[in-house]
């Protein structure tokens, strides 16, 4: 039982580290615009379409294909920051229509332009399996672990330590007080989407090798993603990583428990739950003029 | 006093459509009436309150397998099956609805997605009462409503109903508490309002509608099944009150009309046809939030203006 | 002169003009059950190329070609009800075909019996469709009762037990596994691991099949999904038999995975592509020098109910008249690709239902029916 508990665990870890890296693309673009952007599943999917698109077409080399992807997407988050959510700040009901309008343009436009059956990235030197004790996992799941680890520590140093990563702190805190100060907020804004946006881009590249390229392919870990944001704490970093951690882990280890066709209800309920006893979520703060 | 004629006038021209329209075109207007129910009460939530739901069709859902399972498990007359079918997905607004009211703004949104999540789950898996995800057939029409002329007679009673009830709350001083609510609440709170108790109180009402639009939609389509009642459909009744212009008396209708209608006669390259619609909500958002019933009153008042 | 010429070129035109019957399609083009739904559309636009390249439909004398209208359902049933209203009553088609969703066809199915449309089903799976005492529909596939008894019968005889199952949750998936279950009995039956349309992580139900010791297991899931779950599988150390459904058994499945990780696995299937049967050998044949890949199990229903339409259509003597069209179609007995196709009172046909195994050198060999196996390569 107890090798039964830990091995779903695992898999829950590795599910959870996908929606993680969704995640922590959204938390930023919230903490700093304070703009919940639905859309980023299928900017996550785009990354994963760019990313084949890339390896197939321009170069052979994986790594490459998703740097330029990242640097794709980037200036589409710029682009979209500035054409559509710059102009719909603080109004959160348009700015979800607003989001689901982006998500049917991009899902249909990705199904108008590559059909829709799924591409397979093929990636063969990440296909290799690496055994842990009597289990094995693929090279790329490790990889995706590996790189979200990697990303939150390169996104706390950068958030806790340059001068960047502290304008954008700030602007998050107090966008009037970062104004006085000199900060130019517009820019910080732009800046943490066209972020956002690269995050989202990676984690589709990551994923697309593992699983496969399809148009709905953001769609559940946009939804598990936010779920986790949610109980983490909305505007928080370590809040992301271990609201989809949580998410992910309850998922998989619900399957023990309950039946399985209920596996979505299971993650959802235990973010309800969760909310109702700490409201703002587990690393949330109260923002001054909250009630 | 002219408001009136013209609309008594418009009702009447809407009862006689049978009379005038193709089989086809009546078939669409019983959908429009059909999704216009849920979306007035979608309004009351979004538009007047100021409560974005994000899984409102589930409500319908209850409704309509409510009514389904009373009408073909309990063998009970449709009249009976839709009141006891409206009273729970009532119910199940304020229950569920108590606990949303918890959270605010995005954790609301999510909140209620997630239930609307849940509850689709119920309808999908249940397969002893809601006979799962391949549907549950065998629904029967309305006696005396079988034909679609007399059915579209029907949905449209229900419709203006639904908006016989909106106008009615609007009018009222709950209406006007509504408002405040989502203007500013903790002024009224200052003022004494017990905020809860309002917003789950149209939740309630919401749901209720919704599920008047649940059993309705599946006796016209003979089946109950999960695809009816899909995030995907929740999220479409957002558009629709807010296309339509959430806040305004006539919101649902033109959103539900614009919704049901547009989609049939656009039937060209599919893909193509979503991208352009997505783009065009964005585009909406951007420059005329207000939507079709902000855009027409615009119209009016410049046609007004110009004429002085 | 003129006029004699303005003569010629009328009647050439009249000749030239070619007598169209308009055929109703439903089926999903968009959305998550866009690509089986692509193969659906492949055996409908085969079969009526091929109908027009022989001349057309031969009804009272004169010719019709075939003219598809095709609308996109997307597993909805309102946009099911509706487009049947609109080939009914705009279109005026004399019969309709296809659907995926049994939910959606559910709600056509009751507007074709109100205008007397027939109403030919060429997918969708649930048994309680054709239990509404509806004259109008008709359904060429086999139900997920009749799949199941067929597969029911091999699995006991090959002593696979217990058995697990990692299914689509939808009406496809649970109603294969509900199937299964009541046939099988609760002692031959194990884990259960339903997943959404879409999700492509089955690290947790491949957790908890190898902790279940099962001897077997089933995939309800259509080719993407499967290619996935099996990777999955056998990347985790899993030996333990597969079964697939009729989407495993084609070699552009095999080009998703590799003869590695399927050899062994079964699947049942609606026609074995390379069976040596010929009506089954040329179709494969005419697919694939059109499609450039093996065809699908839906692909061949779709072709066999669109040509059983218009041998329907020739028989009752009609492309109009959906009364008659339904009559004929009733007692019609037509050979088709997928197998002998008869409808009973309800509107049921009762195909063949073949169990494939891929072989280790990524052949197929036919194992089930008995009287029909045939080795690897000619499956």
């Amino acid at each position: 039982m107890a090798a039964a508990l830990l091995e779903q665990v695992i898999n829950g870890a590795m599910t959870g580290s996908v929606y993680v890296l969704v995640a922590l693309g959204m938390v930023l673009i919230y903490g700093v615009m304070h703009v919940l952007n639905f859309a980023h599943g299928v900017l996550f999917m785009l990354g994963g379409y760019l990313c084949h698109f890339f390896l197939t077409r321009l170069t052979g080399n994986y790594a490459l294909a998703v740097l330029l992807t990242m640097a794709a997407l980037a200036v589409v988050g710029a682009m979209l920051e500035r054409g559509v959510f710059r102009p719909l700040q603080g109004n959160l009901r348009n700015q979800v229509i607003a989001s689901l309008g982006l998500i049917l343009a991009l899902e249909n436009l990705a199904v108008a332009l590559w059909g829709p059956n799924a591409l397979q990235i093929k990636v063969p030197a990440t296909e290799r399996l690496v055994a842990l004790g009597e289990l094995r996992f693929p090279l790329q799941h490790l990889l995706i672990i590996g790189v979200t680890a990697a990303v939150v520590a390169a996104m706390f140093v950068f958030l806790k330590w340059s001068k960047f990563g502290t304008a954008l702190r700030a602007t998050s805190q107090d966008r009037n007080a970062a104004r006085v100060v000199g900060i130019p907020v517009e820019r910080m804004d732009v800046a943490s989407f066209a972020l956002g946006t690269a995050l989202a881009a990676l984690g589709g590249a990551l994923v697309g090798p593992l699983f496969l390229v399809f148009p709905q392919m953001g769609d559940a870990p946009m939804v598990k993603g936010l779920a986790g944001i949610l109980l983490g704490g909305m505007g928080s970093v370590p809040g992301a990583v271990v609201g989809g951690l949580i998410i992910g882990i309850a998922e998989s280890v619900s399957t023990l428990f309950l039946p399985t066709d209920y596996r979505d209800s299971v993650a959802f309920a235990i973010m309800v739950l969760i909310l109702l006893a700490r409201p703002r979520g587990l690393f949330g703060v109260r923002a001054r003029g909250e009630p | 006093m002219k408001r009136l004629v013209a609309l008594a006038a418009l009702v009447a021209a809407l009862y006689a459509v049978p009379a005038l329209a193709t089989p086809y075109l009546l078939h669409v207007m019983v959908l429009s009436c059909l999704y216009a129910i849920p979306a007035v009460g979608l309004n009351l939530m979004l538009g007047y309150t100021g409560l974005v739901s994000l899984g409102h069709i589930a409500f319908a859902g209850i409704g309509a397998y409510v009514a389904a399972w009373l009408m073909v498990d309990a063998r009970l007359g449709f009249w009976s099956a839709l009141a006891i079918a409206v009273a729970a997905s009532g119910l199940a607004g304020a229950l569920i609805g108590a606990i949303c009211l918890r959270f605010r703004s995005h954790f609301f949104m999510i909140v209620t997605l997630a239930f609307g999540l849940m509850l689709y789950s119920v309808m999908n898996n249940w397969d002893d009462v809601t006979r799962g995800a391949a549907g549950f057939p065998g629904i029967p029409r309305a006696p005396g409503f079988t034909t679609l002329e007399s059915f579209y007679r029907l949905a449209l009673s229900g419709a203006l109903l639904a908006f016989a009830i909106q106008w009615r709350v609007v009018r009222s001083d709950f209406g006007r508490i509504l408002l405040a609510l989502r203007q500013d609440e903790r002024l009224a709170l200052a003022k004494g309002v017990n905020a809860a108790l309002c917003k789950t109180a149209v939740f309630a009402l919401g749901s209720a509608l919704a599920g008047l639009g649940g059993v309705l939609l599946v006796s016209f389509l003979r089946v109950a099944a999960p695809a009816s009642f899909t995030l995907a459909e929740s999220i479409n009744a957002v558009l629709v009150v807010i296309v339509g212009g959430a806040g305004s008396l006539a919101g649902p209708a033109l959103g539900a009309l614009l919704f049901v209608a547009l989609p049939e006669y656009l039937r060209v390259a599919a893909e193509w046809r979503l991208v352009a619609f997505g783009v065009l909500l964005v585009l909406i958002m951007l420059f005329a939030p207000r939507g079709l019933a902000g855009l027409i009153a615009e119209g009016w008042r410049r046609v007004a203006r110009r004429s002085q | 002169m003129r006029l004699v010429i303005l003569l010629a070129a009328c009647i050439a035109a009249t000749a030239a003009a070619q007598d169209k019957v308009a055929v109703g399609i439903v089926t999903s083009l968009t959305g998550p059950m866009a690509p089986p739904g692509k193969f659906q559309m492949n055996g409908f636009n085969l079969a009526a190329e091929e109908i027009n390249g022989a001349g057309g439909i031969t009804v009272g004398g004169r010719k019709y070609m075939v003219d598809l209208k095709v609308y996109d359902t997307r597993a909805n049933p309102a946009e099911g009800a509706s487009a049947m209203q609109r080939l009914a009553t705009v279109d005026k088609v004399p019969v309709v075909l296809g659907e995926l969703h049994s939910g959606v066809a559910g709600a056509e199915a009751p507007v074709a019996q109100d205008y007397g449309v027939p109403l030919i089903l060429t997918v969708p799976t649930g048994p309680n469709l054709t239990e509404q005492g509806n004259r109008f529909l008709f359904r060429v596939n086999a139900s997920n009762d009749q799949l199941n008894l067929a597969l029911v019968d091999f699995i006991q005889k090959q002593g696979w037990a217990p058995l697990s199952f990692i299914a689509w949750n939808n009406d496809a998936g649970r109603g294969g596994v509900n199937g299964m279950k009541k046939l099988l009995g609760d002692a031959k039956t194990g884990y259960v691991g339903y997943f959404n349309v879409g999700e492509v992580d089955f690290s947790s139900h491949v957790s908890n099949i190898r902790a279940s010791n099962a001897r077997a297991v089933m995939l309800f899931m259509d080719e993407e999904p499967g290619s996935l779950a099996i990777k999955q599988l056998r990347d985790a150390g899993l030996k333990t038999q597969l079964i697939g459904t009729l989407a495993m058994g084609s070699d552009r499945f095999l080009k998703r995975l590799d003869a590695d990780r399927l050899a062994g696995m079964v699947q049942y299937n609606a026609f074995p592509p390379n069976a040596d049967t010929p009506r089954i050998r040329s179709f494969s044949e005419r697919y694939k020098k059109k499609f450039g890949e093996e065809a699908h199990g839906f692909a061949a229903q779709s072709y066999d109910g669109l040509m059983m339409a218009a041998a329907a259509m020739q028989k009752a003597g009609t492309v109009s008249d959906g009364k008659k069209l339904r009559d004929a179609l009733a007692g019609l007995e037509h050979d088709g690709v997928i197998g002998r196709i008869r409808f009973d009172a309800k509107g049921q046909a009762n195909p063949p239902v073949y169990v494939t195994q891929w072989c280790a050198n990524g052949m197929r060999r036919i194992l089930y029916p008995e009287s029909l196996k045939a080795d690897c390569g000619a499956g």
